[in-house]
């Protein structure tokens, strides 16, 4: 038994452990608050914002990630004035549209002098999140290193790893990245037996290929624990298997803990052996008897099962406790999503915008990216209701909610870059992914256009994987051009 | 943006809706210019304007930059009442550090010029430092020169606010539209066209950032400098631990912390200049080298984003202000490497020399023939690769 300290409780926790699996076993399932208004988040498996905590004085470390320690303390953030009394969350009764707009809305703020610099400086402590680190005297690099191979091979579920496979066969030097520190824990978690990988394929788990750049030839690796280095890569060719993730039903309350994608709920399950709840509603396009079947075995009791269509709210203050399916209300702990499902587009797309699609629309054609596995099957499109709840959060880590966006696309701002830049949405930790499939989504909907006509925001690496420390390391392995 | 017919005649054509254009835009309304268009390729703040560091300063290295920013600094401590929407610009500093004796040498002279012109300009004693950044690795620190009243504004607001106020003075603002063509007779222009719809109007304003000598070239216009790529970016937020904005001279990085608490910055490594729009690794590696230096609580925080930014830089990295010498009624406020502090000001000058005739004794040193007149522009307090 490993003991670590959270807020000012002190738990128990098993060996192998990730802090948020530690978490939900003792049934505290909210981890972190929403950045303005302070609505409970915890453990989604969508939102990087949820599982954001305070470790041993390092801020803003991600929960799901990171092993438990002894003696480890850890603290949630972004709560005023403690831990276990967040006053700032009576936010969420101030009017929708005084939060609007990111945090730059300056209408009812002094314009300048001391009373403006005093009202930034409560801005600040009020956007802030976490608090700095604590002081040192100084700090170093964590040194990166280079590695040159024909093919680069992302996420090491079976996809991959036959694709890593294949390649190595016919004689190709191959690297595999991925973020698990075992290759295809999902697919393990599902009950899919784990195949043997070919000896010459060169793996790096544990790590987050976090950026693609110079048209996909030079890629970058984040180890997920900030004591080591990080890894450049050349590669020749880009595979991409990286998957498909479950969107969140756009439905209220899809930012309340509780609500998982099926991925999170199954691994849960498995390896931690903490089921997602005692009832739990299961929705997805498809896939959803699947999973409520593993989840079944895996512990869970299912409350219902069902096509994310029919879902019409979910019910809950700081956490699940029901849905509404149709005209009916079924109780239930937590809801798991299993679709709509779809690739995570920013490493393709670094590789072939621009950056993005200003003055010229220039796309590389010479980036030479595949996919295979899930990931190369389409994406599916979100169920948008025709009746949207504005008090869906779109963006929860930021605050952007359904309301907000339709106000915009109501007065003709239809954009989705200015639409993301008046807002911040997909601007917190996530850095665009679920948040801007869901709200291009939305825009579809409301201008009934087809999603794939909508031109992305920008999708920009290296997306809150890699630290200061270990980018200054890359100075030495990547020269400029 | 708008499925508004073009207007077939206009006053006065503005190329380019970032900051540049749209000051200029608005400062020729006040002066009572009527029918003033502008077009922009894109997409609102998708060019510089919406990409830079934010960090704004009264004064510089020399008198022509430091008489040009001061005035404009003073335009931005009004800006909000001007547009009628608060801009959010904040007075809280602006520091230079120096890591070399050289550097440090020229703090101390840009710090009396400074207090020539009146601006509050120090060199900061290591206690002062730590009074004012006291989170700063010391250790890197030769000298440090603070100007208390620069600061830094979010550039979405300024964007917001200089859209707003051209809305508000009936300014036709177009984004996704692009000037394709001048109409010329006899070396003066006399109309832009959006592909092959004309716009016949008096006067063209260039302001077309990276695109400027492009666009120049089409009407035979030369105009010095070259297109170039620089790199920012933000990393996750936390509460304050950094005051005022930096500057490091040396190591050619600025950075500041914004009010919803993201340290955002840049720097530069030597390379090609490239003309795309894509992120790259060295930059990012140097800055992050810059930040584990100088203040290593940052070391384990993570990076959020980053991009880039393409710019149009001139011989001497300043402005290109004024009439073309050859090419009647065709304006240009070009060449900007720090377009962003300059705007409020440039705008403001610009609006004078179109609406009135008058050149600005301010603005006379930037004009466009300064090169092939051999009179280019000394300045030691940019901090910018000079090629
Ligand atoms: C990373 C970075 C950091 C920076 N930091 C600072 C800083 O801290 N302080 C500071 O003062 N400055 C800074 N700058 C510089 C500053 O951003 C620019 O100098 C300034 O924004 C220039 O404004 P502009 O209006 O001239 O150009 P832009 O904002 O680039 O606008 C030019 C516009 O012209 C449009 N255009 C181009 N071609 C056409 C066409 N054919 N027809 C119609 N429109 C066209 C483009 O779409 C674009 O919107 C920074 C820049 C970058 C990239």
């Amino acid at each position: 038994m490993i003991r670590i300290a959270w807020n000012n409780t002190t738990l128990h926790a098993s060996p192998g452990d990730t802090v948020a699996a530690a978490l939900y076993r003792h049934g505290i399932t909210t981890i972190a608050s929403t950045r303005k208004l302070h609505e409970p988040m915890g453990y989604s498996g969508s939102y990087v914002g949820g599982v954001l905590a305070r470790v041993d004085g390092r801020p803003n470390v991600r929960l799901d990630q990171q092993p438990v320690r002894e003696g480890m303390r850890v603290e949630s953030q972004n709560r005023w004035p403690g831990a276990s009394c967040d006053l700032l969350s009576l936010a969420r009764f101030l009017p929708p549209r005084w939060v609007h707009g990111g945090f730059e809305h300056g209408r009812f703020t002094p314009r300048r002098g001391r009373a403006y610099l005093l009202w930034e400086r409560l801005l600040a402590h009020l956007a802030g999140v976490g608090r700095p680190p604590p002081r040192l005297p100084s700090a170093s690099e964590r040194p990166a290193r280079k590695l040159c191979v024909d093919v680069l091979v992302v996420g090491g579920g079976p996809a991959g790893q036959r694709a890593a496979n294949d390649l190595a066969r016919s004689g190709r030097t191959v690297a595999l990245v991925s973020r698990g520190a075992t290759l295809g824990r999902y697919a393990q978690a599902m009950g899919i037996a784990p195949a043997a990988l070919h000896g010459d394929v060169t793996v790096l788990s544990g790590m987050e290929l976090c950026g693609s750049y110079r048209c996909g030839r030079l890629m970058i690796a984040a180890p997920v624990d900030p004591e080591r280095g990080a890894v450049a890569i050349e590669a020749g060719r880009l595979v991409l298997a990286t998957g498909k993730s479950s969107m969140p039903p756009m439905v209220r309350n899809s930012h309340l803990p509780g609500v998982m994608d099926a991925h999170a709920a199954v691994l849960l399950g498995h390896f931690h052996a903490v089921p997602a709840g005692t009832a739990v509603a299961v929705v997805g396009t498809g896939a959803e008897t699947m999973v409520a079947r593993r989840l079944a075995r895996l512990g869970s009791g299912i409350a219902y099962c069902g096509d994310v269509s029919g879902l019409a709210r979910i019910h809950g203050h700081s956490r699940v406790t029901g849905i509404d399916i149709g005209n009916r209300r079924i109780r239930c702990d937590a809801v798991v999503h299993a679709g709509a499902w779809r690739s995570d587009p920013a490493l393709a797309f670094q590789a072939r915008a621009e950056g993005v699609l200003q003055v010229s629309d220039v796309m590389a054609a010479d980036a030479d990216i595949s996919s295979v596995g899930f990931c190369h099957e389409p994406d599916q499109d979100i169920h948008v209701p025709d009746r949207m709840d504005p008090a869906l959060r779109i963006c929860p880590c930021m605050d952007v909610t359904a309301g907000e966006l339709m106000g915009l696309i109501d007065r003709a701002v239809t954009d989705p870059e200015i639409l993301k830049r008046l807002t911040s949405c997909g601007m917190g930790p996530c850095q665009g992914f679920p948040c801007w499939e869901s709200m291009l989504a939305l825009l579809a909907k409301r201008t009934g256009q087809p999603v794939g006509r909508l031109v992305r925001p920008s999708h920009r690496p290296p997306r809150r994987a890699l630290t200061v420390a270990q980018a200054a390391g890359l100075c030495d392995v990547v020269e400029p051009l | 943006m708008t499925d508004r017919a073009l207007p077939k005649s206009a006053s006065v054509v503005i190329v380019g809706g970032g900051m540049q254009g749209l000051s200029c835009a608005v400062n020729l309304a006040l002066l009572g210019i009527r029918d003033i268009v502008v077009l922009d390729a894109g997409y609102w703040q998708g060019g510089a304007s919406g990409r830079n560091g934010c960090l704004i300063r009264p004064g510089f290295g020399g008198h022509e930059w430091t008489r040009l920013f001061e005035l404009s600094w003073r335009e931005w401590t009004t800006l909000s009442r001007k547009l009628g929407h608060n801009v959010m610009f904040t007075e809280r500093g602006y520091t230079m550090i120096a890591e070399t004796g050289p550097s440090a040498d020229m703090l101390r002279n840009a710090s009396r010029l400074h207090r020539e012109y009146g601006i509050t300009s120090e060199i900061l004693t290591p206690r002062q430092l730590s009074g004012v950044l006291p989170a700063i690795n010391q250790a890197c620190v030769t000298a440090a020169l603070h100007q208390p009243r620069g600061g830094m504004a979010p550039h979405h607001s300024v964007m917001k606010g200089y859209l707003h106020a051209c809305r508000k003075k009936g300014i036709d603002v177009r984004y996704r539209t692009a000037m394709t063509g001048f109409d010329m007779h006899d070396r003066s222009v006399r109309g832009v066209y959006v592909k092959d719809h004309l716009i016949r109007c008096d006067t063209v304003v260039i302001a077309a950032g990276p695109q400027s000598p492009g666009l120049a070239r089409q009407a035979q216009a030369e105009i010095d400098g070259y297109m170039m790529r620089i790199e920012a970016m933000a990393l996750e937020p936390m509460r304050p631990l950094i005051g005022p904005a930096l500057a490091l001279i040396d190591s050619l990085a600025y950075f500041h912390q914004t009010a919803r608490g993201e340290v955002v910055g840049g720097t530069e490594v030597p390379e090609t200049p490239q003309e795309n729009l894509r992120a790259d690794v060295p930059a990012m590696a140097a800055m992050a080298r810059v930040y584990t230096r100088l203040f290593p609580q940052l070391a384990d925080i993570r990076i959020l984003r980053q991009w880039a930014g393409l710019l149009h830089i001139s011989s001497d990295l300043a402005p290109l202000l004024g009439q073309h010498p050859r090419v009647r009624d065709l304006w240009f406020s070009a060449g900007w490497s720090y377009g962003f502090a300059g705007a409020p000001g440039a705008g403001l000058l610009m609006a004078k020399a179109i609406a009135r005739g008058k050149v600005d004794e301010i603005m006379r040193p930037f004009a466009l023939d300064r090169f092939e007149k051999g009179n280019p522009i000394e300045e030691a307090g940019v901090v910018m690769i000079k090629n």
